[in-house]
């Protein structure tokens, strides 16, 4: 049997990565959340379906203040409200973390396939998942606060 | 002559970060045009000059890899060198991309330096 897959670890290095690299902002993780249920205060979340070795979803959960300081840093501007441009930039923000975790977990022999991102609006959520689903949630600390990333999965091989 | 790139990506905040990024990296393009996918790529391709073109893989309607496979088919069009910029990365999509005549693959996400890296030998 083969070492367990730290998901909550392939998460937070994928996530840094890009941040590192392309969004010159400053960004932690913090402790992974675990639980049947977990409140998020959030605005906007950036979903991506995965398929292949997993039937799961990455989520990116983000406050619109926070959306809005992620997308003006990955452009060079200043951005003030949340609009099609804010919207787009964390599909693509979820995109990247989900390639990332794409290649780390084809070191472990899982391989997934990534569907196209897409992005919803709310005032907040309550993360649940169905019986036999694993939930990982890493919170992500900026200076004016949080946003969270989320794996919601079933291994289907 | 000044060159043109043509920057291919369903995100429109990845065509801006990727053409920023060329300014960046000092590769002076005079024409940056852009395509929200592969069909749209190749009308694109039809009614212009391209020198280069930068293709993400994962996009809706026609993906980066039926946009190569349709591109190669295309007499007119098929000798512009194409580098994919994607988060698919895996040695059997790009390879299917580099036979299918694909120059290069940049990961995002990247940096103008990996960029140049790729992008300037080509030019």
């Amino acid at each position: 049997m083969g070492t367990p897959v730290n998901y909550a670890a392939q998460i937070a290095a994928a996530t840094l990565d890009i941040f590192e690299t392309m969004i010159p902002m400053e960004v932690t993780s913090g402790e992974p959340m675990v639980g049947e249920k977990i409140e998020i205060s959030a605005y906007l979340t950036s979903m991506l379906g995965l398929s292949g070795d997993f039937a799961g979803m990455l989520n990116i959960h983000c406050p619109s203040d926070i959306a809005c300081l992620i997308t003006g840093a990955m452009l060079g501007m200043e951005v003030d409200e949340v609009d099609e441009d804010v919207k787009d930039a964390l599909g693509e923000v979820a995109n990247m973390v989900a390639g990332g975790l794409k290649i780390s977990l084809a070191d472990s022999q899982i391989d997934v396939e990534l569907a196209i991102p897409s992005v919803i609006a709310g005032k907040s959520y309550t993360i649940t998942a169905p019986e036999g689903t694993q939930k990982v949630v890493v919170p992500f600390e900026t200076p004016s606060g949080p946003f969270w990333v989320e794996l919601k999965f079933r291994r289907t091989s | 002559m000044g060159k043109t790139v043509l920057i291919v990506d369903d995100s429109n905040t990845m065509r801006k970060i990727v053409s920023r990024s060329l300014r960046q990296a000092g590769l002076d393009f005079d024409d940056i045009l852009e395509a929200g996918d592969g069909q749209q790529a190749l009308e694109v391709l039809g009614a212009n000059q391209v020198d280069l073109v930068l293709s993400d893989i994962n996009m809706p309607n026609m993906n980066g890899i039926e946009f190569l496979r349709a591109k190669a088919e295309n007499d007119a069009i098929k000798e512009i060198p194409v580098v994919m910029i994607s988060t698919e990365t895996g040695a059997d999509i790009i390879g299917e991309a580099t036979a299918l005549g694909a120059k290069g693959a940049i990961k995002k996400p990247f940096t103008p330096d990996s960029v140049n890296d790729i992008i300037a030998p080509l030019l």
